[in-house]
């Protein structure tokens, strides 16, 4: 099975649990039918939608292995390539399977998307205790210095740090007292 | 109708402060559609909680402001730096580019300006005159109506949205999941809310939206390799072309944005699927297609009048069915319903004041966008430089406000990382994400209508077939279907017959 087949095959199961699990939270949902039997209960759409979600999870996994298997059937007598990773102008190829630089990189910035719902959990979390001037110059730093580059970070750090300041206030001071909202204030309170 | 035009018009053109939230506006889209990974739905995302506040006409107005700015700014990335800035953008980098690097940026940025202008034009003007009409006529609608136009919308998104019908239907299905969290219509039954008090009023349309479109985009373009801006050098004189320029292009021009137009009322493909099918019908029916891609005009006319001409056309469902074209008029939704306005037939009976100032505040718009982007220029260009380390965790921040505000709870913040995570997700498994949208919005309808259809008919549903209005739709939806399912087959069994062609 390739890797898009593989994908696509999770995504069927994937739904196929899901819907199951839905269907089965349908028998916690009460049901009310002051007018008889002539119309729907509060429990008959999310039914439909769950078996809908399975017929057609069932329907997706079929296809994409019918897909490859009719694929596979058309190359059966051609060698099993790996596929090649080239540079922009084809000069120099490595085969997947090996790591390239381009899955090294990639690896990297899958950290940076860690690290930053991290950040975001973490700025979620103290929001309410902290207070909103806090945590945000927190989140601001914190999320900045992720993203800028590792050599141009030492430049940027002054500025990162007196804008998170001046932006958590600023905005704070605009929404609190010009457009009347209310953001929690913390331990600053 | 002209009576309520003329006091719409009054009323944003005699009131300074909404005259000056539709510049601000006008200017925070462009800034938007111009900053390549950002879109307008991110722009939108961040002021929304300034327009809390506002009187409705003067915050609604702002939004739709946002959202003209956003479509046209996409042009200057796109001519410039050779990158689309928005996705409808995408078409004027063909011809928007190459005539940049032959030292001619000025003069495709001017003609680029006046494509948008018109294409704006052309939309907003028939949605003005077409949208009330519409609404009359949707009066007349009963539950088995609302019911099959709601399902047309949600199979027609979800057939036209990516490759794989059925993981389109996946996708609305999935949204329409989230929306049964919370009380169920008809009878205020709780659902899904596991004793969970905050859960019985379910997620919020704005939530789900900004998790889903601007917390993803933001967490995407985190996550992307950062290439440093390199953007062309220009010199525009006046509106940077002479009518010369334009000879030949007129039909063009008005032949695209009705494209725009039209594609713009179909759900979920806006302007991001217009700019690239006006640019083949512009190409396909010219005397010289050859001359296409090598920097011509025809190229960015095409492009740049239809992406604008889907506004006026996206806006038309939503303003009179309720179910919106696009992203950012899925977010516009969001921000009638926190005004307290629902749209649909009702919305021109109910809040007709409110309704054609926005028609007044989006010509306002079209007029500031003009202005402010042939005069501009410069300005907006330096915001390209602003780098994204900066802007990105900002936009974090004014979008959990956003969210925050909306019942003062934390609970909305946490909605949000949830559906930018599931955004993230749908994006890896390609999976497409406005199908999810719609399913989430139109859930309550679709099932409210039924219900109420089957309960007005003793529970016969042989009735939606009988009926001429939901008759047609149902119709419509069948063989939209069928012609979907028969498109993708056709297109796989070309796939397999080049592959088997490329093995021989």
């Amino acid at each position: 099975m390739n890797s898009d087949t593989k994908r696509e095959v999770q995504i069927g199961i994937f739904f196929l649990v899901l819907a199951t699990a839905y269907i089965i939270g349908t028998f916690g949902i009460s049901t009310f039918t002051p007018f008889g039997n002539r119309g729907l209960d509060s429990r008959s759409i999310p039914q439909l939608i769950g078996l809908l979600v399975i017929i057609l999870s069932i329907a997706h996994i079929v296809q994409v292995i019918l897909r490859e298997r009719q694929v596979k059937a058309l190359l059966d007598n051609e060698h099993e390539v790996d596929p090649l990773v080239c540079d922009e102008d084809e000069v120099a190829c490595i085969q997947l399977s090996k790591g390239t630089i381009i899955e090294r990189i990639d690896r990297v910035f899958s950290i940076k998307l860690l690290l930053s719902f991290v950040y975001l959990i973490l700025y979620i979390a103290a929001y309410q205790p902290v207070g909103f001037i806090i945590s945000s110059t927190g989140f601001l730093i914190a999320e900045s210095l992720l993203l800028v580059k590792k050599e141009e970070r030492r430049r940027w750090r002054v500025f990162i740090l007196l804008f998170s300041i001046g932006a958590s206030v600023l905005i704070y001071f605009i929404f609190t007292r010009y457009l009347t909202l209310f953001l929690p204030s913390g331990i600053l309170g | 109708m002209l009576e309520l035009l003329v006091s719409g018009f009054a009323a944003i053109f005699t009131d300074p402060l909404a005259i000056g939230m539709v510049f601000l506006g006008v200017m925070v889209g462009i800034i938007f559609g111009a900053l390549p990974g950002l879109t307008t739905v991110a722009g939108l995302s961040m002021f929304l909680p300034v327009t809390y506040v506002m009187v409705s006409h003067v915050g609604l107005s702002m939004l739709t402001a946002i959202y003209i700015g956003g479509t046209s700014g996409g042009l200057i990335s796109a001519i410039l730096l050779n990158m689309p800035g928005t996705p409808a953008s995408i078409a004027t980098t063909f011809d928007g580019a190459p005539m940049a690097k032959k030292g001619k940026a000025g003069k495709a940025l001017g003609i680029a300006v006046f494509a948008s202008l018109i294409g704006t034009l052309v939309g907003v003007g028939v949605m003005i005159f077409a949208s009330p009409v519409l609404a009359k006529l949707t009066l007349k609608f009963g539950p088995w109506e609302y019911f099959t136009v709601t399902f047309f919308a949600l199979t027609l998104i979800a057939s036209l949205t990516g490759k794989s019908v059925i993981k389109g239907l996946l996708s609305a299905l999935f949204g329409m999941m989230f929306a049964t969290i919370g009380l169920s219509p008809v009878d205020g039954t709780p659902r899904y809310t596991f004793g969970s008090l905050q859960l019985t009023s379910g997620f919020h349309l704005l939530v789900v939206l900004v998790g889903l479109y601007a917390i993803r985009e933001v967490l995407l373009t985190a996550s992307s390799k950062q290439e440093p801006i390199k953007v062309l050098e220009y010199k525009m004189k006046g509106v940077g072309f002479t009518l010369h320029d334009l000879a030949g292009n007129w039909i063009n021009l008005i032949r695209s944005s009705l494209v725009g137009l039209g594609i713009g009322i179909l759900p979920g493909i806006g302007g991001s699927t217009s700019n690239i099918i006006a640019y083949s019908v512009a190409k396909n029916s010219s005397k010289h297609p050859e001359k296409f891609g090598t920097g011509i005009p025809d190229g960015i006319i095409a492009s740049e009048a239809s992406n604008n001409g889907s506004i006026g056309g996206a806006m038309i469902p939503l303003l009179t069915l309720g179910i919106p074209g696009d992203g950012a008029t899925a977010i516009l939704l969001g921000g009638f319903m926190l005004h307290g306005m629902q749209p649909g037939p009702l919305l021109f009976q109910q809040n007709g004041d409110v309704v054609y100032s926005i028609f007044a505040a989006m010509v306002l718009g079209i007029i500031f966008m003009a202005i402010l982007m042939w005069s501009g220029m410069r300005m907006f260009v330096q915001v390209l430089k602003v780098p994204n380390h900066i802007l990105i965790p900002l936009i974090v921040v004014l979008c959990s406000i956003g969210a925050y505000a909306l019942g003062n709870r934390v609970f909305d913040m946490w909605g949000l990382l949830l559906f930018g995570f599931v955004g993230l997700m749908m994006a890896k498994f390609k999976i497409p994400a406005p199908p999810f949208i719609l399913g989430f919005i139109l859930e309550y309808q679709l099932e409210l209508n039924l219900r109420r259809g089957l309960e007005y008919s003793n529970g016969n549903f042989w009735d939606v077939f009988t009926r001429p209005i939901s008759g047609t739709f149902l119709a419509l939806t069948i063989i939209s279907m069928v012609v979907t399912i028969i498109n993708n087959h056709k297109a796989s069994v070309r796939e397999l017959k080049e592959k088997r062609e490329g093995t021989a």
